[in-house]
Parts: C-alpha cells; structure tokens; sequence
C-alpha cells in the first residue's frame, strides 16, 4: 500500500468547485423532493386502485406495479431520454426538444414513476397489515365502503406507514444520483467533475458523502420526532 | 437442611432503575417440590431466571450444588445440570420432537445419536407421547408440547427442575396431562421448583410453599401449615382471591 | 418512424456478452455480500460495544450513500489503496460486495431477530453455548423467514448492476448503448433491454413471493 496522496479541502471552498458543490446540493434536493411529492400523489392513486373492487382498476394498478419495479431505475430513465421523444408525433418531439431543461424533466419523469410503484407497493402492505376485524368492526357500525377507508383505515394506515413513507423518501433521494447519467448536475455529479478537474477525488466525494449523510440523519430524527408525535398507544411501529 | 442443592443470598436484580428481587435468600434441599407463587410482577419468575443465569443479577449469589454462579467460568455446563421448563414450551420449532430432545445431549454432552436417542424415546415414553417422536411441534397440541418440553430437559439428567409457568398458556382440558407428569416427577424425588398459579397441585405436591411480593419472598412455609394458616397479611389476601375463585 | 428489430439479431452475440457479464457481477455479489453480511448482522446484534458500534456505523454509512456514488469511491479509491491499476471488473465488485454486504447484514439481522428470544433461552438452558443455540437454534429459523427478502435482495442486485455502466464495465446496459451509437437505433435497443431485465426480475420476484407463501414454520 503507498499512500501518497495530499489532501487539499480548500479548494472546495473557492470556484468553480464551490458553486458546482452548491448547485449540485440544491439540485439533488430540488429534485427529489418534487419527485417524491409526484411520487406520493401517483403511488397512493395506484395503490387505491389495487384496493378497489373492480378487477380492471385492480389489474392496471398490478400492472403498472410490476413493470416499473422489475426495470433498473437507470434502464428507465433511458428509455424517457433516449426512446420516449422519439416515440412522440412530430411536432410534440420538436416541443419536447424544445424545452429547457430536458434533462432535469426526464429525470423528474423516470423518479418519479419509479418511485410511485413503490409506494403503491408500501401503501397495499400498509393496509394490508390492519387487522381485518377494523374493517368488519367500521361496517358494522353504519360506515359505508369510502367512509370506513377515510375515517378509519386511512388515518390508522398513514401512522403504521411512516417509517416506510420516509424511507422511500431517502430510496428517493439517493436514487437521484442516477439522474447523472443523462446530464442532471447534481451533487454526484458535480463530486465527479471536481474529481476530474482537479483530482481530487476524495474531496470531492467526501462532500457528496456527507451531503446524502446529512440528510439522511435529519429525515431519521425528524421521522423519528413524528412518529413519537402521531404514536397510538400500544402499537408499536413495525419496520 | 445440611447440604442444601440451591442457596440464594442476598440475591438482587435490577432492570434500570426497576427492582425486580431485592436481597432475596432462601435454601432449598434435595429432593423437595417447591411452589414459588405470588401476585403477578412479584419476582417469582426472575427468581427462577436467576438460578440458571438466564438473568444476570448485580447483587448476592446463587450457590447451585457446592458452586457460586456468579463465580461460575462455564455456563453452559452449569446449565445442563439444571432443566427448565418455560410458559411457551420453547420447542424449536424446526426440529423434530425427537430431535428437540436429543440436540442438547448430542451437542452440548457430545453422547453419540444412538445413545441419545434411546434416552429420548424412553423420556417420550414417560410424559406418555412416545408415539410422537417424529412429529414436529406445531403438529402436536399444547399439553404434548409441554410434555415433549418436560422430556427435553430431562434428558440431560439434570439435578434440579425449574418449572415457569407450565400450564399458564395451556387449555384446561391439557392441565392436567401436564401436571401429571410432574407429579410423577416429584413423587421419583426430582428437585423442584416451580412457579405456578394451580393451588391445587401445590397442596397435592408440594413440600413447602414460597410466596413472593414486590421483590420479596415474604413467606415460606410447609405446604399444610400455609394453606390452613398462613402468617402474612399479603399471602393471605392472595390465597383469599385465589382460593375463592376456584 | 419504422421499426428494425433486425437491428437485435444482428448484435445479439454481443448483447448476449453483456447481459452474461451482467449476471456474473450480481452473481459474485451475492456470494460474496451474503456471508460478509451475516457476519457484519451478528457484530449489529453483539453485546460488545466495540464489534457493535463499528458494525452499526458502517451499515448505517453505506445505506445512506447512493450505489452510484460508492461506485465511484471504489474507482477512485482502489488503485490508491493498492498502488496500481486494477480491472474495472474488480474495482466495480469491491463496490458491489461492500454496498451490498450492508443490506444483507440488515435482512439477516431481522430475520434473527425476528426469532423469539426464548428460543435462545431454551437453548442455553440446556447447555448449550451461545454460538451453538445461534448455529442450530436461531440461525436456522431466521434463515427460513429470510429467504423471500434474500431472493428480493438477488433481484435488487441484479438490477443494480446496470450502474457499472457508469465506469464503463461492458454489462448488458453498456453493451446496449453501444450497439445503440453505432446502429443508430435506440427505440428498439432499449425497449429489448428493458424487455429483457423486466423478463429477469419479474421471474425472480415472483419466486421470491412463492417462497414467501412456504417460509411460514408450523406452530
């Protein structure tokens, strides 16, 4: 082993490195959050949609399921860059290529997506996870099919699933990184331009470390204080 | 009471700030049947935990057969001496009943299969579900499993028995199969002690009664002189309560 | 636009290598992430601090960072560590089983823990010693409620190995692009490669949901 390396951390400090740092932090957070929120919207309609009785909805939800989680997150964002707009009519191509960034918009698209499966997955075994007589006790008392999901299942199922809703949020967040490959600057990729301006990879991926660190245990301790917050007495949250 | 099998002093366990046993101490002799009981909470099964370390207490000692548990260097030889017998039978559920009672002679007293499993079968035999050897546990009902569980921690030949709570979980149409065996136990002069709620079987068996409160052993007494009278206000009440509701 | 998905035929030798390549990496990965992952979950669950906290540390470490981004230390980082050059192959492997190992120690270590603690107890009660009730008790039950998050695991792998693309390891998505900048046809590339991986992981996780339907213990 020869270690011959000299470390230099100021020069993250002064541009370009600092503005690329910089932007890369409030791209990767500017996009997983919009993808999470897009995320959460299209997974709990799935998700719905696999509760229902009608076995088309039930079947399309399945479906929609299966087929993005079973393409690599990084396959699909190939097919939204590479094959999508070719797939488009002509004059809906010429607007799409004649957008501003096409990159960040498909990356948005392809997380999105993918991510919305697994929360239709999270949202199904959250309910499936209450126990049955819930909803025989719910009926029971009058509560018609939509009620008895909105005032007991939904409020029961949303505390059960917290932990999972904030784990797909960091799935989400480091899952962004991907976005490099099709030109998104984001904080990995602006650790490998620094890397390759100025060889120092270290450096460079120290910060992107510490970025996804970071926040990671911010989203720990805040899930964490909620969870406390919405606890039902005597349930304890499984992982 | 020359030569006691156990000797608790000063015994005292703490979990965090909560006391379980405080300065507990208490002898109890070879060949005798103890009833442990007491309300829920007071200690009986900590106790019971303590004597073969499954807890690990701060204050006292165990002396178990001439040795000081706290001083003990090989717990899992020291363990194999003492059977014990849990509310939730604790058999493996991916073994066989055979294989659940062989494992530790095989294992842990390196006896070679043959050998093990003919003490088995004749252990199997005795708690009466010989016929089930080769059934696993989930295909049995609560009472065999108990009694596949009582055979298990016979056959490393232990000196003394801890029972906790063996028929708590159980139906009562099963009590009494399980009861059974353990009386046959006590009357072939086992070593036991036994935690329990069944006043009936302690009256029946027991040589001598311990009743436990808040930590606390507050009472011991001979198993006739405990029922017909016994001396403190707390036992009384409990044996009120317990009595009246049979 | 017309289709060609003669444009497949053509290249399917080539694809094939890469798609082979691919299988081999998640193939190795498991391996090797596996057995490095139990030893890593039992550290997790041990008493002492010093074989606990390093264990947690690194498990904690390694999940929060993106793949990609642990691709890219280990590109970095290996020829450094070890003063020369190495494959693209070894250094995106060291990446893979270190990542990997990670979450493999946490699907271990709740498959253990999800054994009921008197089954240990009961196993040390007679005698036996705590790494023997762990080998014949405990290791075996966990081992069969882990199998389905084990075969999800593999799939998650596999899937994951997509991502050597981005130091130029030839698996089956980089010999896809390349096919696709020579040819010039990526609409038909790209949907046989997702066709592909889709076909691949769908099998794997419809066993991995069979085996969750066999792991339940009677009891």
């Amino acid at each position: 082993m020869n270690l011959n390396y000299t470390f230099n951390w100021g020069m993250l400090l002064v541009d370009p490195a600092r503005s690329w740092i910089l932007n890369g932090i409030a791209m990767t957070i500017g996009l997983s959050l919009l993808a999470w929120v897009f995320a959460l919207a299209i997974g709990v309609t799935i998700g719905s949609m696999r509760m229902t009785r009608s076995r088309w909805l039930r079947f399309l939800g399945g479906a929609y399921v299966e087929l993005f989680r079973n393409v690599p997150l990084l396959v699909q964002l190939f097919i939204w860059f590479f094959v999508f707009p070719l797939l488009l009519p002509r004059d809906w191509m010429m607007a799409w290529n004649g957008l501003d960034h096409v990159p960040l918009l498909t990356a948005l698209i392809g997380l999105s997506l993918y991510m919305a499966a697994r929360v239709a997955e999270q949202i199904r075994s959250g309910i499936a996870a209450i126990p049955k007589g819930q909803f025989a006790a719910a009926r029971s008392t009058g509560l018609g099919e939509f009620q008895v999901y909105r005032h007991v299942i939904a409020p029961y199922a949303f505390r059960v699933m917290i932990p999972a809703i904030a784990s797909e949020f960091m799935t989400t967040f480091k899952n962004s990184a991907l976005a490099l490959t099709i030109g998104v600057a984001e904080i990995t990729y602006a650790a490998r331009s620094i890397e390759s301006w100025s060889f120092r990879g270290i450096e460079a991926f120290t910060v992107a470390s510490a970025t996804y660190m970071t926040t990671t245990a911010f989203v720990v301790l805040f899930m964490g204080w909620l969870e406390r917050r919405l606890r039902i007495p005597g349930l304890i949250a499984r992982r | 009471m020359s030569d006691p099998l156990v000797s608790i002093r000063n015994l005292g366990l703490r979990y965090g700030t909560f006391r379980a046993l405080e300065d507990v101490s208490a002898d109890f002799s070879r060949g005798t049947c103890i009833v442990i009981c007491g309300p829920s909470g007071s200690g009986k099964s900590s106790l019971l935990r303590c004597i073969n370390r499954l807890e690990e207490f701060q204050d006292g000692d165990v002396v178990f057969d001439g040795a000081s548990l706290r001083a003990c260097r090989d717990l899992p030889r020291l363990r194999s001496e003492i059977g014990m017998v849990f509310q939730h039978f604790e058999l493996y559920p991916h073994l066989s009943v055979l294989d659940n009672v062989t494992l530790a002679p095989r294992i842990a007293k390196g006896k070679p299969r043959q050998e093990a499993e003919e003490t088995a079968r004749r252990l199997l035999d005795r708690v009466g579900i010989g016929d089930q050897a080769g059934k696993f546990p989930g295909e049995l009902s609560g009472g065999q499993q108990q009694r596949a569980a009582i055979a298990r921690a016979l056959a490393l030949e232990p000196k003394l028995m801890l029972f906790d709570e063996p028929t708590s979980a159980l139906d009562p149409e099963m009590i009494a199969e399980v009861l059974r065996v353990m009386r046959d136990l006590a009357r072939n002069g086992m070593t036991m002690l036994v935690v329990t709620h069944e006043m009936a079987f302690a009256r029946e068996v027991a040589d001598e009664i311990v009743f436990m409160d808040k930590g606390r052993i507050v009472e011991r007494a001979e198993t006739a002189r405990f029922f017909s009278a016994p001396t403190a206000p707390r036992a009384r009440e409990f044996l009120d309560r317990i009595l009246h509701r049979l | 636009m017309g289709f060609d998905w003669a444009v497949i035929h053509d290249n399917l030798p080539f694809l094939m290598r890469g798609l082979w390549n691919s299988v081999q990496l998640a193939a190795i990965t498991v391996v090797l992430s596996f057995p490095l992952g139990c030893i890593v979950a039992l550290g997790r669950i041990s008493r002492r601090r010093w074989l606990r906290y390093p264990a947690t540390m690194l498990v904690h470490a390694l999940r929060s960072n993106p793949l990609i981004l642990i691709v890219f230390w280990f590109f970095f980082l290996v020829p450094i560590l070890t003063g020369r050059p190495v494959g693209d192959f070894a250094s995106v492997l060291a990446a893979f089983v270190v990542f990997f190992s990670a979450y493999f120690a946490e699907i271990v270590r709740s498959g253990i823990q999800s054994v009921r603690r008197g089954q240990l107890e009961a196993a040390l009660s007679t005698g036996l010693t705590y790494a023997q009730a762990m080998r014949f008790i405990v290791l075996p039950q966990a081992l069969r409620s882990m199998t389905p998050s084990l075969a999800t695991e593999c799939v998650i792998v596999f899937q994951g190995t997509t991502i050597a693309y981005v130091v130029g390891m030839r698996e089956f998505l980089h010999t896809t692009f390349l096919v696709t900048e020579r040819t010039m046809r990526p609409v038909e590339l790209y949907l046989f490669a997702a066709l592909v991986y889709f076909v691949v992981c769908l099998a794997g996780s419809i066993f991995a949901r069979r085996l969750e339907g066999k792991a339940g213990i009677p009891r």
